[in-house]
């Protein structure tokens, strides 16, 4: 009987009732070291074109132009995974994630990508179709038109004498657009990517 | 609105039962709804229940990338849940696939081409408190004066059907 | 001799104690389980064959989204044959950084199977206090790689980012805590006589059905079976690695294996900081690209041995792989030994939970 009243004291005080019913955890902040979404720094991107090359997840970053004429990339919630390899391969420190720029910049380390094409000449049926679509080749050469015969030596590849050939290698971005477009997957686009610290 | 109603709509912000279902998801997602119970985030001091038993839910939680399998049994797991109901897809397999998105891959994503979803919490995965704060957001939304309007849809269909009929 | 079974027992797909859809089929006479099958694929994604064709950078993430319970393993095995293929080095600080972030991993899933277990059996107290301890490992995860649980860490050549010194003290600090907590807990459970019902003698697994099943990991080293991957590891060799054996072969000896190779972990990733003070300023990158060749490595995920079989081509992209998970022989060997006998139709959750089944690991 008494411990009923002592229980009863206890538990009729203001003060107990009130943490009983509004009782909350401290509010959750997330932690600043956390890597989320991409966020634009405010530098001004060059257009190279890492970010898009090292995301990990189809249509997660496009690097778009906006209404002044300046190129800037985008992120895409919902395909965006957070890993931040855009951010360590920003060559221009364009985007920022938590802790990743600082850490690289203590660490010094880098994502350097290299693109190599390679091209199945039994499949390849000499359409022309990659060398057209290539963003590159068009910017050297605008007039390379549907049979992407070229008379500018300039560009990445082009037709010639009845066969797809390579020029320029060195140029081409990884875009994976000559990929894409091809009817016959005959043309690769494979991006190798070193992990460095210097 | 009646007495009745707004009575309703305070308890069913205080009392939401979850319930969960993997449609082919790796796994982080269901993890981290599972960390939503620890005290730390302590789910149901807002009075959000994890039961995982859909006839008693409120709300389905959906994680994963909607793989092959569950083509019919999800639609029949949201046909179980009794009404107001609501679903969201935690993660972004459900919205675009995630890294699965690919030529080959066995899964059929958007998860809201199946059931009619009502939010979605991108990341992969999402913080436990963003899931919270995303279920706590649209729990008032979607069950607030849920019979008036019901009453209202029925009214809606029968005025439509009727002057079909004429 | 024809059998008589009185139920034929479905549990699953959707099942409250499940984290993942499976079904366990039993067959039941009264309350005691005859035979019991497992049947899958509700989560069957074909991952592996989205990976080929795809350069590190890309598999890498779909590797750790294989399993997001143990991602950090399937990241380091995967980054570890691709490695070995190419004859990359990996610096000395950045193969201790790997072992933190892979105990921590380890010492995450552990408390998260314990959770479950204890769940399974209505300890819910245990359990809350073991999923808010593992709140803060991965809270150290998060300090360390900017992620909770896809941490995307370990890269060839090296990890993503160093630890820095103020975090390394934190860390500690989380240790010292972590040590004192699961002391407390260990001993919660080895008292609790409710437990101790449900878990001493339930769901035995000999010595010799762990091996004619080839069940893996804790599941087996809890039955006497003295082998763990990680003695094959170089780095894990460094820091004097051996493994802990029980030979009770119940629930009970396999959670408490867990329980064990939590100290343990704390342990090893103690001595990996203490190395780590002696090589402050060294590289955590090595370089290297990836290049032609075939390989298969094993390492030990906090579920058993995970095998990577990869081929690559001449620009390191993935040609041929295959993964070969534990989680496939463990719930074999619940299913076909543990589960044959059990007293009752409640036991067969936690006996097929205590052997900490991986269903997104299996069928990927
Ligand atoms: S954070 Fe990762 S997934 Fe997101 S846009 Fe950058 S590279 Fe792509
Ligand atoms: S990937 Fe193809 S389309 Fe893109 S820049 Fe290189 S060659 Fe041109
Ligand atoms: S698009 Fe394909 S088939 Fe056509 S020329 Fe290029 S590589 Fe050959
Ligand atoms: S969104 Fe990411 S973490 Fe969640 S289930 Fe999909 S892959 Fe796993």
């Amino acid at each position: 009987m008494f411990s009923i009243i002592c229980y009863l004291k206890e538990f009729l005080r203001a003060e107990w009732i009130k943490k009983f019913l509004f009782a909350k955890t401290p509010p959750l902040v997330t932690p600043p070291h956390y890597r989320d979404f991409p966020q634009l720094t405010g530098k001004e991107c060059s257009h190279e074109l890492r970010c898009m090359m090292i995301c990990p997840v189809p249509d997660a970053i496009k690097v778009l132009k906006g209404e002044d004429g300046k190129w800037r990339p985008v992120i895409y919630k919902g395909h965006c995974l957070r890993c931040g390899l855009c951010v360590e391969a920003c060559p221009d420190n364009v985007l920022t994630s938590g802790r990743i720029l600082e850490q690289n910049e203590i660490d010094r380390t880098s994502l350097l990508g290299t693109y190599h094409l390679v091209i199945d000449n039994k499949l390849c049926m000499k359409c022309g179709n990659c060398s057209v679509a290539c963003p590159i080749n068009k910017e050297i050469d605008p007039r390379l038109a549907h049979n992407a015969t070229s008379s500018n030596d300039d560009v990445i590849m082009r037709i010639k004498n009845s066969k797809l050939t390579i020029l320029h290698p060195e140029k081409c971005t990884g875009c994976k657009t000559c990929e894409e477009t091809c009817p016959n997957r005959a043309i690769r686009v494979y991006r190798r990517v070193e992990a460095v610290q210097d | 609105m009646s007495i009745i109603q707004s009575i309703k709509n305070k308890v069913r912000q205080r009392s939401i039962h979850v319930c969960y279902v993997n449609v082919g998801s790796c796994n982080g997602c269901d993890i981290e709804i599972l960390a939503c119970l620890a005290p730390r985030y302590d789910i149901e001091q807002y009075g959000i229940y994890v039961h995982n038993n859909p006839r008693e839910a409120d709300i389905l939680l959906i994680t994963g990338a909607f793989t092959e399998q569950w083509e019919d049994k999800l639609k029949h797991l949201w046909d179980l849940i009794p009404e107001p109901k609501a679903a969201i897809t935690i993660g972004n397999c459900p919205v675009s696939g995630c890294a699965y998105n690919r030529r080959g891959a066995r899964i059929d994503p958007p998860v809201s081409k199946h059931i009619p979803v009502a939010a979605n919490i991108p990341g992969c995965p999402p913080r436990p408190t963003e899931i919270i704060g995303t279920i706590l957001e649209l729990a008032p939304v979607v069950f607030k004066d849920y019979e008036e309007k019901k009453a209202k849809e029925a009214a809606e269909t029968e005025r439509k059907t009727k002057g079909a009929k004429k | 001799m024809k059998k008589v079974v009185d139920v034929s027992l479905p549990i699953g797909p959707v099942h409250p104690c499940f984290k993942e859809p499976a079904r366990i089929k039993c067959e039941t006479m009264g309350e005691k389980v005859l035979s019991a099958e497992v049947e899958m694929g509700y989560v069957k994604k074909g991952i592996e064959k989205i990976m080929v064709g795809r350069p590190w950078q890309e598999v890498m993430f779909l590797a750790e989204r294989i399993c997001g319970i143990c991602s950090v393993i399937h990241n380091m095995v995967f980054i570890e044959t691709v490695e070995r293929i190419s004859d990359i080095e990996v610096p000395i600080r950045a193969q201790y950084l790997r072992v933190i972030v892979n105990e921590l991993d380890r010492m995450q899933s552990h408390l998260l199977a314990n959770y479950s277990y204890c769940y399974t059996i209505e300890h819910e107290t245990l359990a809350m206090y073991l999923i808010n301890l593992r709140e803060t490992v991965v809270d150290q995860l998060e300090l360390i790689t900017g992620a909770r649980i896809t941490c995307a860490y370990i890269i060839p050549g090296g990890v993503r980012f160093d630890l820095r010194d103020e975090d390394a003290e934190t860390l500690k600090a989380a240790l010292d805590k972590c040590e004192k907590d699961i002391s407390r807990f260990v001993k919660i459970f080895e008292e609790g006589p409710l437990i101790a019902l449900r878990s001493k003698d339930v769901g035995i697994i000999t010595k010799e059905e762990i091996i004619a099943s080839q069940a893996a990991g804790p599941t087996a080293r809890a039955s006497g079976v003295d082998f763990d991957h990680r003695l094959n590891h170089p780095t894990y060799q460094k820091l004097d690695f051996k493994p802990i054996v029980l030979n009770s072969c119940d629930n009970y000896a396999r959670i408490m294996l867990r329980f064990k190779e939590l100290f343990q972990s704390i342990e090893l990733i103690r001595e990996c900081l203490k190395r780590l003070e002696g090589l402050k300023g060294e590289t955590i990158r090595g370089g290297g690209e990836v290049g032609e060749g075939e390989f298969t490595w094993t390492g030990e995920a906090p579920r058993g041995g995970l095998t990577y079989h990869v081929k690559t081509n001449r620009y390191g992209h993935v040609e041929e792989i295959s993964v070969q998970t534990p989680s496939i022989m463990n719930m074999d060997a619940c299913a076909h030994y543990m589960l044959k006998g059990a007293d009752s139709a409640a036991d067969i959750t936690a006996v097929f939970i205590s052997s900490d089944p991986c269903i997104s690991c299996n069928e990927r």
